[in-house]
């Protein structure tokens, strides 16, 4: 084909793509580093400069080596899956030279309730705190020993490990109601709260106590007839016991 | 403007929460990851894909009525896309790093895939459209200009300054093979972004073959909307006649395309009930707790219902011109509302509820900083401002237009 016969706009055209196709190519050349794609789709120098860093965490199993005193204790604990860096942060250089390092340890308030502290999302049972509120001023050490953190005597507070109903029943109007008025709580509950439950109402009976007619309670609670209201429901299939003002 | 309206109401529906979630959340579900800037990011490349699609029907299916805005339409388009994708280089930080998908293209990944996809639709499809059709006008105002505005407009014709009959009958035949490969573009385009989500297959919220349809056919609505209301103002700030038939034809396109859009919309909906998967109470949940001012109200009521039995009625109904006109406006506007809402329906809504489908969370939108409103705002309003100078660089105006919208009358009576 001639050239002159080529539309006159496709010559700038072509030379501006080609110029840009030329531009990536030479860009690639240039950028790309020679190990790319190697092993995939990354630089696999990578990986070389990566394993070519100092080590900072042993490994649980060289603490293990020389703290079998503390292991021991950790295995019958609630924390024996914890790795010992995780509270003591990185040892290498301990466990490679033991009198020249030694590895930190949190002391005061603010480590534990990193895990510890209340969360909605932490499952039911998982022990939860408030710091403001629980032992102010305190170390958490005072009373926990980290590595067998569990106390020799059982919680006193239902919220140890109930923290979230315990924060909902706060701002409710049952703030004041303890837990046992409605639960029967075993004693074993307390110290094997998996085992044994706490148990629940089963009958209107229950709300009774203070929201039925007759009922011997501070006038200023709301009644109801305990026998007709709410048809066949029981109380709970509309009110929320632990915060009977919110509607489901 | 839309997205103000919905985050306010929003933000009184946070403010009437009681607290931030309800139910059971994982730890990595309290705070969005996606934010504002990602619901910004399908809402301008769908109208980039929609005022092309609506360009198109000019040139390749011949619908005359509407020449006057057929320019307006490219050069809204271009100005569109040139900041669709700043809203994910700002929320990804680093944007120097958004090259390295040209250089190290990753073809299993189509996040990654994006870069081409851009730059295919923004070079070969917008741009070259954009210069075929202006190529003779470019040559013009190059001889005609005087200073530095002669040699810009040089340097814009690239050399080709020949406009002889023959070299313009080749324009045309570019723009118009370059608008038929647009179209599948186009459609590429906005069904890629739908595909980004509906191919999440963890999330039961995205996860549907419907999605990319969908955010298409919202993508030709927003489209059309946007044009009508550009066509309206810059009409009016112009101080010159506007053509009833190309609003006529505006109002009755997006008629159908919002039927077409609700149907879609409705039919993902009721498969959604019918299936009825294990996902479905948290859904049903976030629908009337979370989402019932954006989804419902703003959504459904506000940007779909309304606007659709307003412009059948203003279409098809015996009004006034000027009455009309009025409603054509006020239902494009509501569709905008509809649109930006049917994209936070679905980036934040995404988000709202927990994997474990037994919590729901709350979205927090940031004020000041590079994800929050602000930011977004400026996001918004930048297109604009880049419109406004494409046409004065390239005018998309004829020069007789009077003429242009009494010929374009004349066409559609006829017809």
């Amino acid at each position: 084909m001639k050239l002159s016969r080529i539309p006159q706009q496709v010559i700038p055209l072509t030379i501006i793509f080609a110029l840009a196709i030329v531009a990536l190519v030479a860009a690639r050349q240039m950028l790309v580093p020679e190990s790319f794609g190697k092993y995939g789709h990354y630089r696999a120098d990578a990986v070389e400069e990566v394993a070519s860093h100092d080590i900072s965490y042993a490994g649980i199993q060289v603490c293990n080596d020389c703290h079998d005193d503390i292991v021991e204790v950790k295995q019958e604990s609630y924390h024996r899956g914890l790795s010992c860096e995780v509270c003591h942060g990185p040892a290498n250089n301990h466990a490679e030279a033991p009198d020249e390092y030694t590895p930190g340890a949190p002391r005061g308030r603010g480590y534990c309730p990193l895990c510890h502290g209340y969360n909605p999302s932490r499952p039911v049972g998982f022990p939860q705190i408030l710091p403001k509120m629980h032992n102010p001023g305190k170390a958490c050490m005072t009373c926990h020993n980290p590595h067998a953190p569990t106390l020799p005597h059982a919680p006193e507070e239902c919220s140890a490990c109930h923290r979230e109903i315990a924060s909902t029943k706060m701002v409710s109007h049952h703030t004041t109601v303890d837990c046992r008025t409605c639960h029967t709580v075993p004693k074993d509950h307390w110290s094997d709260p998996r085992a044994v439950h706490a148990e629940k109402p089963t009958d209107r009976s229950t709300c009774g106590q203070c929201h039925a007619t007759g009922a011997d309670s501070p006038k200023i609670i709301p009644r109801i007839d305990i026998e007709t209201h709410g048809g066949r429901y029981l109380c709970w299939d509309c009110h929320y016991p632990h915060h009977p003002e919110a509607t489901l | 403007m839309p997205f103000t309206l919905i985050s306010l109401l929003h933000l009184l529906t946070i403010t009437a929460e009681s607290h931030g979630f309800s139910g059971y959340m994982y730890p990595n579900e309290y705070e969005l990851q996606w934010g504002l800037l990602i619901v910004v990011y399908p809402y301008l490349t769908g109208l980039v894909a929609g005022a092309f699609i609506l360009a198109s029907l000019e040139r390749v299916f011949k619908v005359s009525a509407l020449r006057p805005i057929y320019r307006l339409s490219l050069l809204s388009a271009l100005a569109f896309m040139i900041i669709a994708p700043l809203p994910l280089l700002a929320h990804l930080g680093h944007p120097e790093r958004c090259l390295e998908m040209f250089l190290t293209p990753h073809t299993k990944s189509a996040m990654a895939m994006f870069g081409f996809v851009y730059a295919w639709y923004l070079s070969v499809v917008l741009l070259l459209e954009i210069w075929f059709d202006y190529r003779e006008n470019i040559v013009r105002w190059s001889n005609e200009k005087r200073g530095i505005k002669k040699w810009f407009y040089k340097a814009l014709s690239l050399g080709a300054t020949s406009v002889s009959p023959e070299s313009i009958k080749f324009d045309h035949k570019m723009g118009k093979i370059i608008t038929i490969i647009g179209i599948p573009s186009a459609f590429l385009l906005h069904g890629y972004v739908g595909f980004i989500f509906g191919s999440i297959k963890a999330n039961p919220w995205w996860s549907s073959v419907l999605i990319p349809i969908v955010f298409l056919f919202s993508a030709i609505v927003s489209g059309i909307a946007l044009m009508l209301l550009i066509y309206m103002i810059t009409t009016m700030f112009r101080w010159k006649q506007i053509s009833m038939a190309c609003l006529n034809k505006l109002g009755e396109l997006l008629f159908y395309a919002i039927m077409i859009d609700f149907s879609l919309e409705l039919l993902d909906f009721i498969h959604r009930l019918y299936e009825s998967e294990e996902s479905i109470s948290i859904l049903s949940e976030m629908i009337s707790n979370r989402l019932f001012v954006s989804l419902i109200v703003a959504q459904i009521i506000m940007g779909t219902l309304v606007p659709m039995v307003s412009l059948g009625i203003a279409r098809f109904g015996r009004l006034p011109d000027e009455l009309r006109r009025i409603v054509y406006f006020i239902a494009a506007l509501l569709v905008q509302v509809g649109i930006f809402s049917t994209r936070w329906n679905v980036v934040i809504g995404g988000q709202l509820f927990s994997k474990s489908l037994r919590g729901l969370t709350v979205y927090k939108m940031e004020l000041f900083g590079l994800e929050g409103l602000f930011m977004t705002i400026l996001f918004l309003i930048a297109p604009i401002l880049i419109l406004f100078v494409l046409t004065k660089i390239l005018p998309p105006w004829p020069s007789d237009e009077k003429a242009v919208i009494r010929d374009t009358e004349k066409v559609v009576t006829a017809k």
